[in-house]
C-alpha cells in the first residue's frame, strides 16, 4: 500500500497493460509480483468454474484464475499462449490468466477518468477508472474487487 | 514506568512465568507433605519467589517485588519449620502466586495492581495471627481460574481494579484513561461501577499484546541448536558439491551428492521438528491444581494420577489442546466422579480417581482422561438425542452401545442444561470435538455405566508434516492423511461380483463379515469416472454405472441376455481386441479401495490407482477454493506438481454418508450390517475341500495346522499305512474314505495334504482341490448324512457338504493315539461320576460337546439357553462340577449366565468354560470380566477336554 501511495503522490504510475477478451486492461505494475507462462496446473474438482487450478510457484501454492471467465467473457483459449499475472491480493498470491500481455504505460493518476458502465463487455464496477492514451483506452482493473468472493459465485 | 531494555524485561517475564508454573505444583506437593517438610522442595519455591523478587526490584516493578517479598517471608518460616503448611496457608500462597502470574503477564500495568488482599493474610501468617480470612472469598475466583484462560485474567483483575480507585495512577502511565479520575473522585458512590468497565477495557488489549510476545519465543536446548548448525554447515558443503558436479556434468558423482543432500535434509527436518517439540507436561502440569480446587469446591476427594509427562508434541498442538483437556478434566471431576457418599453406597472407595495419561501409539500421541466415576449411559444419551431430533428412534435401535456413548460428541447435542441433568455430562463436548478436529485429532469415548469413562484423544505428533497415502483418480494425484487410513483393499476382478453388493442405493463391500459403505472418489468430486488400464499403463473412461453391474446379485440378467453375452465372450476369446476391451477378466477390473475412518465413521473410497505413501507438507488453499470442502489443503510432490489432500470427513458428508445421519443410505447400510452381524455371531470358519470330484467336505478351520501340495509319488505305503516325508519325519496320511463310506480319493497326480495336530501328533488328510476357507452360519444337519467320520452336513453355496470329524477318523485308524488320553475313571472317586452342565442353543454343537464328554466318562446335563442352564444349575447344584457354556444364546447369553452364576455365593467357585466360534479379543476380555475361567474354540475337542479334566481333577 505504501508503494501505491508513493505513486499517487508523484501522480505518476506505471501501468502494466494486458488483454482480457478484447478489452485492454491495466493495473499498477507495483501490484504485480511477476508474469509467467506457467500453465502446468493441477485441476481442482468442485472448484468455482473460473478457477483453472492450482500451480506450484517455487514452493508456494497459487490459485490460478481465468480472468476472462471471471469477468464473464468466456474462457481464455489455452492454445494462444496465455500468461499468468501473479498478484498479491489480501495476503495471498493469485495467478490471473490473461490472453496477452501488452506494453507498460506511464500514466498520470490525476488524468484517470471515472469508468463507463461497461467496457468491452466487462462490468464497469470492476474498474477504478479509465486512462486515455493517444490511441488506446485502458481500463484500470480493481484487482481486489475482481477477486472478492461473491456469495452467489459459490 | 519506563522499561528501558525490552529484552531484559522479556527475559524476566519468561523466567518468572516458568518459576510460577513450578511454584504451583510445588506448593501442592508441600501441602500434601504437611508437617514432614521436604526441605529441597520448600527451598526451590523459596528461591523462585526470591528470584522473582530480585528481578522485579531491578526492573522497578515494585508491586510484584512487594508481593513476592511477603511470600518469601512465609516460605522462609515454612523452610525453617517454624510454620506447618496447612491447606489454608497454601491456599493463600497459591492465590498470591496466581496474582503474581497475572501481574507478570500484564507487566506494564503491574504497578497499578493492588495486593492488599494477599499481603494482609500473608503478613498475618508471618506474624503468627492468621485466622483464615480466605475461607469465604477463596472458592469463587479460584473456581473461575479453571474455566478458560483468557477470561480468568479479567475476572481476577476486575475486583482488584475496583479497589485501586483510591490510589489512582501513581506514575506517568501509558494508559490512556485520564478522565475517570475526576469522575470517580466527584461521585464516590458509583465508583466501582464506573471504574470497573473503564479500566477493564484497556488492560486486556495490552495483555493480548504481551501474551503474544511471550508465546512467540521458545526455549531450545543449546545442543540441539549446535546440531542444527552442523547440519546447516553440511548442507552448504553439499550445495557446493552439487554446483560443482552440475558444472562438470559428472553424473556419477551427482548421484552420491543427491544421496547426501537427501540424508542431510531429512536429518535437518527431524532436528527442526525437535525444536518445536514440547513435553506435554507443560499442559498436564496445571491439572493437579485444577482438580484440587474443583474437587474441594464440590466436596469431593479425588486423586489425580498423571502418566507420561515427558511425551512430546508440537508446540502448536500443545497450545491448542489446553482448553479441550481442561474441559474434559473438569467434566470428569464435576460430572464423572460421584460424591463420596454416593461412591461408598455403591461400594467404591470414597476417593475418586482421575487418570491423565499420554503415550505414543502408531506414530500418534494418545491422551487418555479416565475416571472411575458413574460412566455414561448410552440409553439415556440416545433418548436425549432422539428428543432433540438429532437421530431417529430407528437409528438409535441400530446403534451399538459405543456409538450411543459417542452421540455426546454430536454438534447440538448438549449445551442445554437439561442434558446435564439427565446424563450428567455433555456440556459442550461437541466444542471439544471441533477443537480437536481442527488439530487432526480423533476423540473416542469408552464408558461403562457405574465403572467410569475413558476419553481417548489421538493427536498427530505435528501439524507441519504428515505421512499420507497417495492415490490417483481421474489422472490426478490426491493425498489421504495416514491418520485416516485404515487399510488398503484390492478386490480382484473375479471377486468383485461376490464382494460388492448393493443395498438400496448404496454400494457396499463385504470386509471380514462387515458391510462397508463405498464411495467413488470420482463421483464425489464430480469428475469423469476412469479406471487404470495396467496393460496400456493409462487411464481410460469407465462406462459402468455400478461397480457390480452385470455381476451383482440384485442385477442378475435374464437367461436370454446372458446367453448372448456368453456367445460374445466366446467370440471375444478368439478376437484379442475384443477381450482387451472386456474388462471383466483383466486385472484392471480389480477395485482399489482405500478404507478410511474418521472417529466412528468408516467407509471405503474407490480410487483408480494406489501409489506410495509419502511424507508431505501441508499448504493451505487459496480463498477461492475455500468452498471446496473436500480438501484439507494441498501439497507439492517430488516432481513439482501439486496434489490435493482429501478431507475424509467432509467427503463423507458430500457423499451424504454420515454414520448417524438420517439418510436412507446410512440406515440401510446399518440395517444390512446389523443383519449380517446377527448372522455372523454363530458362524463357523470352515475349510472346504474334496476327496473325490463329486463330494465336498469341510473341516473346522481352526483345527487345520497347514495345507501342503504334494505329488502322488510322494506317498509311500509301508506296513499297510500311508506316510510321507514331512519336515524330517514321517507324516501319517489318511483319507476320508478310510473310515467313512464315501467315494475313494480321486486318482490324480496333484494332491493336497491337510495337516492336523491331533493328540499332539501331526496327521495328514489327503484331499484334492478346490479348497476354500469360508465362514458360514451354523445350520448343520446331524442326522441325514451322519456316519463314522462324518459329523453331519451343511449346505455351502448350494452344495451339500459333509463335515469331517477328524477326531473320529483318526481315532478309528489310530486308536492307540488316544489311549493316553484321560478318561474319567468313576472308580477313582467312589463311584460318583462328575456331571458337566452344558449351555448351548445349537443342537449340533450340543450333541458334539455332549459326545466328547460322555466319551470321556462324564455325565452331562444340557440346557438350550442360559436361562434354562441356570435353572438346571439351581436344581442340580452340588452335582455339577464344571459349566460349559456357549456365548451367543437366546434369552440369556453366556456372559449373562456367567455373571448370574458368579453372583450366587453357592456357585461362585464353579469352573466356567466358555465356547465360542470366533474368539475375538474383545469377547475374551469381556468373558474374563464376567468371570469365565477359560475360553475354547468350539470343536477343539482336545483343548476343551484337557481343561475339563483339569478342572474336575482340581475339584476332587
Amino acid at each position: 500500500m505504501d508503494r501505491e501511495n508513493d505513486g499517487i503522490n508523484k501522480n505518476l504510475v506505471e501501468l502494466s497493460t494486458f488483454l482480457v477478451g478484447n478489452a485492454l486492461c491495466g493495473m499498477d505494475i507495483l501490484k504485480i509480483q511477476e508474469i509467467n507462462k506457467l500453465i502446468d496446473m493441477t485441476t481442482v474438482p468442485q472448484a468455482p468454474s473460473y478457477v483453472l487450478g492450482i500451480l506450484n510457484l517455487r514452493g508456494q501454492i497459487i490459485t490460478s484464475i481465468d480472468l476472462s471467465k471471471k469477468l464473464g467473457l468466456g474462457e481464455t483459449n489455452m492454445s494462444e499462449d496465455p500468461r499468468n499475472i501473479i498478484v498479491n491480493s489480501k495476503g495471498e498470491h493469485i495467478g490471473l490468466l490473461v490472453k496477452k500481455i501488452s506494453d507498460v504505460v506511464q500514466a498520470d493518476t490525476s488524468k484517470f477518468e471515472p469508468p463507463p458502465s461497461n467496457m468491452g463487455g466487462i462490468q464497469g464496477e470492476f474498474f477504478t477508472g479509465v486512462y486515455k492514451t493517444k490511441d488506446k483506452l485502458i481500463g484500470i482493473l480493481d484487482v481486489d474487487k475482481v477477486l472478492k468472493l461473491e456469495e452467489t459465485q459459490k | 514506568m519506563q522499561i528501558e531494555d525490552d529484552e531484559i524485561l522479556q527475559g524476566f517475564i519468561e523466567e518468572s512465568l516458568e518459576h510460577l508454573a513450578d511454584i504451583e505444583n510445588d506448593l501442592l506437593a508441600i501441602e500434601e507433605d504437611g508437617a514432614n517438610i521436604d526441605e529441597d522442595l520448600v527451598n526451590k519455591v523459596f528461591r523462585a519467589a526470591h528470584s522473582i523478587k530480585g528481578g522485579a526490584g531491578f526492573m522497578g516493578l515494585t508491586v510484584i517485588q512487594d508481593l513476592s517479598h511477603v511470600m518469601e517471608n512465609v516460605l522462609g518460616l515454612i523452610r525453617s519449620s517454624k510454620l506447618v503448611p496447612t491447606p489454608e496457608i497454601i491456599n493463600v500462597l497459591l492465590q498470591a502466586s496466581d496474582k503474581l502470574n497475572t501481574m507478570i503477564e500484564d507487566v506494564s500495568n503491574s504497578n497499578n495492581y493492588t495486593i492488599e488482599e494477599h499481603v494482609v493474610p500473608l503478613n498475618a501468617i508471618y506474624d503468627g495471627d492468621f485466622t483464615q480470612p480466605a475461607a469465604k472469598e477463596e472458592p469463587a475466583p479460584v473456581a473461575e481460574i479453571v474455566t478458560t484462560e483468557p477470561p480468568v485474567v479479567e475476572t481476577i483483575s476486575a475486583p482488584e481494579v475496583v479497589e485501586t480507585v483510591p490510589v489512582p495512577v501513581p506514575e506517568p502511565d501509558p494508559e490512556p484513561a485520564p478522565e475517570p479520575e475526576p469522575v470517580v473522585v466527584a461521585e464516590p458512590t458509583p465508583k466501582p461501577v464506573v471504574q470497573a468497565p473503564l479500566k477493564k477495557q484497556s488492560p486486556p488489549v495490552k495483555k493480548a499484546a504481551a501474551k503474544v510476545k511471550v508465546d512467540s519465543s521458545i526455549r531450545v536446548h543449546v545442543s540441539l541448536l549446535d546440531s542444527l548448525m552442523t547440519l546447516a554447515g553440511e548442507l552448504v558443503l553439499s550445495r557446493n558439491q552439487l554446483l560443482q558436479t552440475i558444472s562438470s556434468g559428472d553424473t556419477q558423482n551427482a548421484e552420491s551428492v543427491g544421496q547426501r543432500i537427501d540424508l542431510i535434509t531429512s536429518e535437518l527436518q527431524e532436528a527442526i521438528m525437535l525444536t518445536r517439540m514440547q513435553p506435554i507436561g507443560n499442559v498436564f502440569g496445571k491439572f493437579p491444581r485444577v482438580v484440587r480446587d474443583l474437587s474441594a469446591k464440590l466436596n469431593k476427594t479425588i486423586d489425580l494420577t498423571i502418566v507420561g509427562k515427558d511425551v512430546e508434541l508440537d508446540k502448536t498442538i500443545i497450545e491448542s489442546i489446553n482448553d479441550p483437556l481442561t474441559h474434559l478434566v473438569r467434566n470428569s471431576v464435576d460430572h464423572g466422579i460421584e460424591s463420596p457418599a454416593e461412591r461408598t453406597k455403591v461400594g467404591k472407595p470414597a476417593k475418586g480417581l482421575v487418570i491423565l495419561k499420554a503415550y505414543h501409539a502408531a506414530g500418534q500421541v494418545v491422551i487418555e482422561i479416565s475416571d472411575d466415576g458413574k460412566g455414561l449411559d448410552g440409553e439415556v444419551l440416545a433418548e436425549a438425542a432422539i428428543n432433540k431430533g438429532l437421530i431417529t428412534p430407528e437409528q438409535a435401535q441400530l446403534m451399538s452401545d459405543k456409538e450411543k456413548v459417542n452421540l455426546i460428541l454430536l454438534p447440538g447435542f448438549s449445551t442445554a442444561k437439561e442434558v446435564t441433568d439427565v446424563s450428567g455430562r455433555g456440556v459442550g463436548m461437541d466444542v471439544v470435538k471441533t477443537n480437536l478436529d481442527q488439530l487432526g485429532g480423533q476423540v473416542d469415548i469408552i464408558s461403562e455405566v457405574g465403572r467410569g469413562t475413558t476419553i481417548r484423544i489421538k493427536l498427530p505428533l505435528t501439524l507441519a508434516i504428515i505421512p499420507c497415502q497417495i492415490i490417483m483418480t481421474g489422472g490426478e494425484r490426491y493425498a489421504i492423511p495416514q491418520v485416516n487410513l485404515e487399510e488398503l483393499l484390492r478386490i480382484p476382478a473375479g471377486q468383485v461380483k461376490d464382494r460388492i453388493e448393493r443395498v438400496g442405493n448404496a454400494e457396499v463391500v463385504r470386509l471380514r463379515g462387515n458391510l462397508l459403505p463405498l464411495i467413488r472418489l470420482a463421483d464425489v468430486l464430480g469428475i469423469k469416472r476412469t479406471y487404470f488400464d495396467q496393460e496400456e499403463d493409462k487411464f481410460r473412461d469407465d462406462r459402468r454405472e455400478r461397480i457390480c453391474d452385470r455381476r451383482g446379485k440384485e442385477t442378475a440378467l435374464d437367461p436370454e441376455e446372458e446367453a448372448i453375452l456368453r456367445a460374445q465372450e466366446l467370440a471375444a476369446s478368439k478376437d484379442s481386441d475384443r477381450s482387451l476391451d472386456d474388462r471383466r477378466y483383466t486385472a484392471s477390473s480389480a477395485l482399489n479401495i482405500v478404507v478410511v475412518s474418521n472417529g466412528s465413521l468408516k467407509y471405503g473410497l474407490i480410487v483408480d490407482k494406489l501409489q506410495d505413501s509419502e511424507e508431505i507438507v501441508i499448504k493451505p488453499l487459496g480463498k477461492h477454493l475455500q468452498a471446496c470442502k473436500g480438501y484439507a489443503g494441498a501439497t507439492i510432490m517430488g516432481d513439482g506438481r501439486i496434489a490435493l489432500i482429501l478431507d475424509v470427513a467432509n467427503i463423507a458428508i458430500m457423499a451424504e454418508l454420515t454414520s448417524i445421519d438420517g439418510s436412507d443410505r446410512a440406515s440401510e447400510v446399518a440395517q444390512a450390517a446389523e443383519d449380517l452381524v446377527k448372522a455372523q455371531k454363530d458362524k463357523q470358519a470352515l475349510l472346504t475341500f474334496r476327496s473325490s470330484e463329486q463330494e465336498q467336505f469341510a473341516v473346522p478351520l481352526n483345527q487345520v495346522e497347514r495345507i501342503e501340495k504334494i505329488k502322488r509319488s510322494d506317498i509311500e505305503e509301508l506296513g499297510g499305512k500311508r506316510v510321507m516325508q514331512y519336515r524330517g519325519g514321517s507324516l501319517s496320511l489318511l483319507a476320508v474314505d478310510d473310515v467313512a463310506m464315501v467315494q475313494p480319493i480321486a486318482d490324480q497326480d496333484d494332491l493336497l495334504v491337510i495337516v492336523f495336530n491331533i493328540a499332539s501328533q501331526l496327521v495328514g488328510l489327503l484331499a484334492i482341490g478346490p479348497i476354500d476357507a469360508m465362514q458360514i452360519s451354523v445350520s448343520i444337519d446331524d442326522v441325514t448324512l451322519k456316519q463314522p467320520g462324518i459329523m453331519g452336513s451343511t449346505i455351502i453355496e448350494g452344495q451339500t457338504t459333509m463335515l469331517v470329524d477328524i477326531f473320529e477318523v483318526v481315532g478309528a485308524l489310530f486308536p492307540e493315539w488316544f489311549e493316553d488320553n484321560e478318561v474319567y475313571e468313576a472308580a477313582d472317586d467312589g463311584g460318583v461320576v462328575p456331571t458337566i452342565l452344558i449351555a448351548e442353543d445349537s443342537k449340533f454343537f450340543m450333541n458334539q460337546v455332549k459326545s466328547y464328554m460322555t466319551d470321556s466318562g462324564y455325565d452331562v446335563i444340557g440346557g438350550e439357553d442360559g436361562a434354562i442352564a441356570w435353572e438346571l444349575l439351581q436344581q442340580h447344584g452340588d452335582e455339577i462340577s464344571v459349566v460349559v457354556t456357549d456365548i451367543e444364546m437366546p434369552n440369556m447369553n453366556g456372559f449373562e449366565l456367567t455373571e448370574t452364576i458368579r453372583k450366587d455365593a453357592r456357585f461362585s467357585k464353579i469352573p466356567i468354560i466358555a465356547l465360542t466360534t470366533l474368539a475375538g479379543e474383545e469377547d475374551v476380555a469381556k468373558g474374563k470380566a464376567a468371570g469365565v475361567d477359560e475360553y475354547h474354540i468350539k470343536l477343539d475337542k482336545e483343548k476343551l477336554m484337557a481343561s475339563v479334566h483339569h478342572y474336575v481333577k482340581q475339584l476332587h
